[in-house]
């Protein structure tokens, strides 16, 4: 198995103080940066509260000191009514989706555990999840929302929202936004400097 | 630019500006015709408009939803038709492989499929003048298909990490590989009525849109030619109504601008709004369907992908994404299905990378950011490879209503035999090549691209939508140019040929109605 790679912080916001950013770039990014956590409007509080929860365990976010606000904004896109363009034909229109499925998930903790989701362990939230995602959770829901499709579209949003993160972008030492230079070493094992090495596998490799 | 009135009757309205429409725009008005571009989406200027980010430039995508049915439902919006002056080339990753003679003609070799009602040799003319006009790099000669009568217009790009991988595997395994074609530049690049597009920065970013120009989407080529010559390109400009007149020839367009309703008055109509939205548009107005094949033969290529990870440094958003081809597969020995593919290197943006492999492998928690903080080391390879046209495959219009109130299309896919097979011959080669170039943690995106078909062209009016020459058997002022007239998917990617096909279709058309 491959060593881990653990990159620096702070390389995607130096970068973008500089002039190896395009300004269309900086101001996307900084937007991204800087957006303060807002009240849900299109799930209610508790709906919400709920999604953060699952957010958490989807991509756990323990180590960082500023938290990326997933479950922000999965609600504006909702409250916006944007689609990615396709959906599958089996689901409801995603916001019903989003809906149905969370409330899923409270009814299968319950089924399970006896608790709300919430009220869970993060082991027991974890075995909700899997439950969910491998089509055996129990509860009423997953006879009207196919339960493998909820959780893949869920999960792939939330991955997708997590990474799109100048943040998350450090975290796997992404630096590609810096693309004024333009990129002249492209190669294997050929880096340009502003790109950040891994502080873990440099030397040790394989192990 | 030139501005026509809508009340004045024009010669010619194109519906769509991406390969099929923008081409065939800039020949029909270099041949002084009076032709207007309808466009659902808005004219960006890439250099304020685009920036390096994965999440804004979404906003290319053709996001109007979609229902995906069957047992492979394909995923639209990121992958096939865009939104934009340029459509889906403003997104697309400029890889141009010609397809090879014997793409056309399936059936004759296999007894499965469809032949094309034109040959290679047809073809071959329009592949010549577009490699030239864009400015394809690759290399020359190419290894394989029949040589061709010139040289690409440039040297090929350089080659990254993953091309270099998989250039390492192949070499192991005794399989050729070359340098792909591509339609972005090496060099900078001149043309008449165009002006000067600069060399490719290695930005990685063809999939999210170029900001330099040096990708040869139809907005920075085939358009300003166009308008060059005197087209205009009406922005903004969703069209919902074609209007026939008492003779049954179309007379009007009807389209959303500004949300008010507009008429243009029109002697032909050029619709290229791609395989979903032609046959879309086809069906609401009860068009050009006397067949029954408006939606039928609904075509995905195969692509499967193979992802791996290596102890090199590979930096997956670095140089063109396609740099490296083989077409060695193009019609492999000892095959158990009909038809073939291509292999190609695969770079990749972190968004998409990540979003698709917990999508595909369905990672979470510290799995899902184990695996992500691998990404400056992982590389892909992926085929491209034929579809046959199957009766379960198929666009409807359904009940459901989109925000203009029109029916969302469904699209019903599921691979067939030749796809499962073809795809399994594909996933052991590919697993071949990335063990030989020492690659760990190997795995397996199934996906199916580049929607074709809904509106076959043919020589018989009961069986086809057009004639060869793009042509609606039922309304003769009605012409199609984009993927959806393919009979068969051919085991390429489709830009060029939706291109060269477009360039074709104008010719027609000028020899015989001008």
């Amino acid at each position: 198995m491959l060593m881990h790679d653990q990159y620096p912080d702070g390389t995607v916001r130096a970068l973008l103080a500089t002039d190896q950013v395009t300004e269309a770039t900086r101001l996307a990014l900084t937007e991204r940066l800087t957006i303060s956590p807002q009240p849900p409007q299109f799930f209610t509080a508790s709906e919400f509260s709920l999604l953060q929860a699952i957010c958490d365990r989807l991509i756990p976010q323990d180590e960082r000191t500023e938290r990326i606000d997933i479950a922000g904004r999965i609600d504006e896109r909702l409250i916006l009514n944007k689609s990615d363009g396709w959906r599958y034909d089996v689901m409801p229109a995603d916001g019903d989706a989003y809906k149905l499925g969370l409330a899923g998930v409270d009814e299968a903790a319950r089924l399970l555990f006896l608790q709300t989701f919430q009220q869970l362990s993060d082991e027991l939230k974890d075995e909700v999840l899997k439950a969910i995602q491998h089509q055996e959770a129990p509860g009423e829901t997953w006879q009207k929302l196919p339960a493998n499709r909820f959780f893949e579209e869920l999960l792939t949003e939330v991955a997708n929202t997590y990474y799109c993160h100048p943040l998350a972008q450090e975290e796997i030492g992404y630096v590609g936004m810096a693309d004024v230079p333009t990129w002249q070493r492209i190669g294997l094992n050929q880096l340009e400097d502003r790109e950040p090495k891994s502080t873990e596998r440099g030397a040790g490799g394989m192990v | 630019m030139k501005h026509y009135k809508t009340s004045e009757t024009v010669d010619a309205v194109v519906i769509g500006t991406g390969a099929g429409g923008a081409p065939l725009l800039a020949r029909l008005a270099a041949a002084g015709l009076k032709v207007v571009a309808l466009e659902a989406g808005k004219h960006w200027n890439p250099a304020t408009d685009f920036a390096t980010d994965e999440k804004s430039q979404e906003k290319l995508f053709w996001n109007d939803e979609r229902l995906s049915a069957g047992n492979d439902p394909i995923p639209f919006g990121s992958n096939n038709s865009g939104t934009g002056v340029g459509g889906s080339t403003l997104h697309y990753t400029a890889y141009t492989p010609r397809a090879q003679p014997d793409d056309f003609q399936l059936r004759t070799d296999f007894g499965v499929g469809e032949d094309w009602p034109l040959g290679f040799d047809q073809i071959e003319p329009y592949y010549d003048e577009v490699e030239q006009f864009l400015g394809i790099s690759g290399p020359s000669p190419y290894p394989w298909g029949p040589a061709r009568k010139r040289a690409y217009a440039l040297g090929p790009l350089p080659i990254n990490g993953a091309g270099q991988l998989m250039e390492r595997g192949c070499k192991e395994l005794g399989i050729k590989t070359s340098p792909a074609a591509n339609a972005a530049l090496s060099a900078g690049y001149y043309q008449e009525g165009v002006g000067y597009r600069p060399a490719c920065a290695n930005r990685g970013f063809c999939q999210a849109g170029c900001n330099i120009g040096a990708k040869a989407s139809m907005d920075v080529t085939y358009i300003p030619l166009a308008v060059h010559h005197g087209a205009e390109i009406r922005p903004e400009s969703f069209v919902t109504q074609l209007i026939k007149d008492a003779a049954g020839r179309i007379s009007e367009v009807i389209y959303i601008r500004n949300g008010q309703e507009e008429r243009q008055r029109c002697r032909y109509v050029f619709l290229c709004a791609g395989t979903i939205e032609t046959a879309r548009l086809l069906l609401l107005n009860n068009l050009a369907n006397s067949s029954g094949q408006v939606g039928r033969n609904v075509m995905a290529h195969t692509g499967l992908q193979i992802w791996g990870e290596f102890e090199e440094d590979i930096r997956p958003y670095k140089g063109i994404p396609g740099a490296l081809i083989s077409e060695d597969t193009h019609r492999p020995e000892k095959a158990d299905f009909a038809g073939g593919y291509l292999l190609q290197s695969i770079g990749v943006m972190p968004v998409t990378y990540i979003s698709q492999m917990a999508r595909a492998r369905g990672l979470w928690g510290q799995d899902l950011k184990q695996a992500a903080l691998a990404y400056n080391h992982v590389a892909g390879i992926n085929i491209l490879g034929d579809c046959l046209p199957h009766a379960h495959n198929y666009l409807e219009l359904s009940d459901e209503k989109d925000i203009r109130g029109l029916p969302k299309p469904r699209i019903y896919f599921s691979n067939g035999e030749n796809e499962k097979r073809m795809t399994a011959h594909a996933d052991k080669i590919m697993r071949d090549i990335w063990s030989a170039a020492s690659a760990r943690n190997i795995w397996a995106f199934p996906r199916n691209a580049h929607v074709i078909g809904t509106c076959r062209m043919g020589t018989d009016p009961a069986t086809s939508v057009v004639s060869p020459d793009g042509q609606s058997f039922d309304t003769p002022n009605l012409f199609i140019s984009d993927n959806s007239t393919f009979p068969s998917a051919l085991s390429v990617n489709p830009a060029l040929t939706i291109m060269a096909l477009a360039l074709r279709t104008a010719d027609r058309f000028l020899e015989k109605h001008k």
